[in-house]
């Protein structure tokens, strides 16, 4: 081992103007937009949540059955279900006034101008301290999804989200696409402070007993471990292509599980289907970071971030062959 | 002793005692003091798997007495699996409680609880419930076999009169558990919890019989406190249970919104629901 450190790991990381006491972040979709996780988890312990995606008008959602468990994985299909923004900003973000953590709202829409007014409204709140940009729902037809596959409305969307507010901008992707690298790179250029990698997986389940697809929606996204060698790949991959930070999500469940993510190049993590099976798993993985750095003699979680990319394994003792 | 009544948590609690009182079903006895006084009748828990095991699962408070609860597991896959192999001395941590529980303020003489296969574990604190308050109880119980039909010796000590139902025709009525809603005096509440097409059945008898049901109802749920929004069912718009929830879509003539099972239920009004 090196040299004693006389302090603790500096877990402290930033995602644009965002500073965020620790790497972990509630996924978008499993904190909810109100207080339904406060009684079992010490938000203190975390770096912020990112709240259910709100629209500019109300949406019901999909039919039932929304959710299919599938092995390693949660296929899902709520369609975006919420009270639209002028509901929301009257009912919801005002529970956010005085939350330990950062707390980032998210935006989903279906169009530009969708976008442009819900980013704007949100963005003005003070209880919000950034913005995610959905862009790569889905669940909600091809309109919910398209803005993510295509370089150039990605490049437009953004833009017009970067108009709408100064507060940090996080655009989420989508890794249906041919290639999730040139999405980031005009994500980049439009103006996003960062990046969250990735949004679900589209995926299907037949009941072979009903002859019926098991999802309302027919299609879902899936989540869980089953998708994380997909997410690792994409984090690494977009953060050969952009300079701007990247929030890492896909199955995470386990310090390991993050390690990988920020190993590949993330500066933040993202658990969101984790939470299902222990809503503490953020705040978990934070101490479990702490204590890797530790024993490595590290001072600060920027001397992981992205050391996969290159002459990682010349690094590490015992790891050469 | 006055009961504690304490919000939802993260709770701690140890198995000390596990009994298979049927084929693939496990009872978990759990030492849980606060759950047990704060429990209400039809609420339920997320039971936290072992490590390395996915996702929380969804159990019905069963028994709660003393400093005893005790939960009744189905052995279906690795979760429940996991779960049910839990040994006396084992750790298990709990998301509860969970749910509204059943309506029982206003209760007639005479209440009926319908309960299928698992559905056994959420209707027990119901019926010691309405017995203290000096009404009557019966328990209509379908399982597929006799030997799924277990603990009934629980209810009668709870003071419940007991009529079975199964599929196979080994025990009691030779069909579903419905069916002894059809004939004879009917009790004019029923409470329900069991598999879907049960409950959809309990719906019509007391639609068609003219009697009030509440139906606690089964859905995979991924988060059990409202975050995900993956459990919803069509519910009256005018329910006291809809969530405050602004008018949605183009569609003004819709009169359901979507509610959390996990959330706004899992008891709701039969005749509230749209299904």
């Amino acid at each position: 081992m090196t040299a004693v450190i006389a302090r603790e790991p500096n877990l402290r990381t930033r995602l644009g103007g965002l500073d965020l006491a620790y790497p972990t972040l509630m996924g978008s979709g499993c904190y909810g937009s109100g207080d339904e996780y406060a009684p079992f988890i010490d938000l203190a312990g975390i770096g912020a949540v990112v709240l259910k995606s709100v629209t500019r008008a109300p949406r019901l959602g999909n039919p039932t059955p929304r959710l299919v468990q599938t092995p390693g994985g949660l296929l899902n299909a709520i369609g975006l279900q919420n009270p639209g923004i002028d509901h929301y900003l009257v009912h919801d973000v005002p529970k956010f006034a005085a939350r330990p953590c950062g707390v980032i709202g998210s935006v989903a829409g279906f169009s530009l101008d969708d976008y442009a007014y819900t980013t704007e409204k949100l963005g003005a709140c003070d209880e919000i301290d950034a913005i995610e940009l959905n862009i790569s729902c889905p669940n909600v037809g091809s309109e919910g999804e398209t803005f993510s596959c295509d370089p150039r409305l990605t490049h437009k969307v953004v833009a017009a989200a970067r108009k709408a507010t100064a507060k940090t901008l996080i655009v989420k992707l989508s890794p249906n696409v041919t290639d999730i690298a040139a999405i980031a790179r005009e994500a980049e250029a439009a103006g996003a402070d960062a990046l969250a990698v990735i949004n679900t997986v589209r995926g299907m389940a037949i009941d072979v007993n009903a002859w019926k697809p098991r999802l309302g929606n027919v299609t879902g996204g899936l989540s869980g471990p089953a998708i994380r060698p997909i997410a690792v790949l994409a984090v690494y991959e977009v953060a050969r292509a952009v300079s701007i930070p990247i929030v890492g999500q896909g199955g995470i469940e386990t310090v390991t599980d993050a390690l990988e993510f920020i190993l590949a190049g993330a500066t933040a993590v993202s658990i969101g289907t984790g939470n299902f099976t222990d809503p503490r798993a953020p705040i978990r993985i934070a101490a479990g970071i702490r204590d890797y750095l530790t024993e490595r003699g590290l001072a600060s979680l920027a001397d992981i971030i992205g050391k996969a990319n290159v002459g990682f394994k010349s690094a590490v003792r015992g790891d050469e062959g | 002793m006055p009961t504690l009544h304490i919000g939802p948590m993260i709770q701690t609690t140890q198995v000390i005692d596990r009994r298979e009182p049927g084929p693939g079903i496990v009872i978990l006895g759990l030492h849980a003091p606060a759950l047990a006084s704060a429990a209400r009748p039809g609420q339920f828990v997320m039971a936290i798997p072992p490590a390395g095991v996915q996702a929380a699962v969804a159990l019905g408070v069963y028994e709660a007495r003393d400093e005893r609860v005790s939960v009744m597991l189905v052995e279906a896959g690795p979760r429940t699996r996991a779960l049910a192999s839990l040994a006396p001395g084992a750790t298990l941590e709990l998301l509860a409680p969970l749910g509204n529980g059943f309506f029982l303020d206003d209760l007639p003489e005479h209440v009926g609880i319908v309960a299928g296969g698992v559905g056994l574990a959420s209707v027990l604190l119901a019926a010691e419930e309405i017995v203290r308050r000096g009404k009557r109880a019966t328990l209509y119980y379908g399982a597929r076999t006799a030997t799924s039909l277990v603990d009934r010796e629980l209810f009668a000590a709870a003071g419940c009169a007991i009529e079975c139902a199964t599929d196979d025709g080994t025990f009691g009525h030779h069909g579903y558990v419905t069916d002894l809603l059809r004939a004879g005096e009917a009790p004019t509440l029923l409470l329900a919890c069991g598999p879907t097409p049960m409950l959809r059945s309990v719906a019509r008898v007391a639609n068609e019989r003219g009697l009030r049901a509440q139906l606690s109802l089964e859905e995979t749920f991924a988060c059990g406190v409202g975050a995900c929004w993956g459990c919803v069912i069509p519910l009256d718009r005018a329910s006291a249970q809809a969530p405050n929830f602004p008018e949605a879509g183009a569609d003004e003539s819709r009169s359901y919104v979507h509610a959390r099972i996990c959330k706004e239920g899992p008891v709701f009004w039969a005749h509230e629901l749209h299904w």
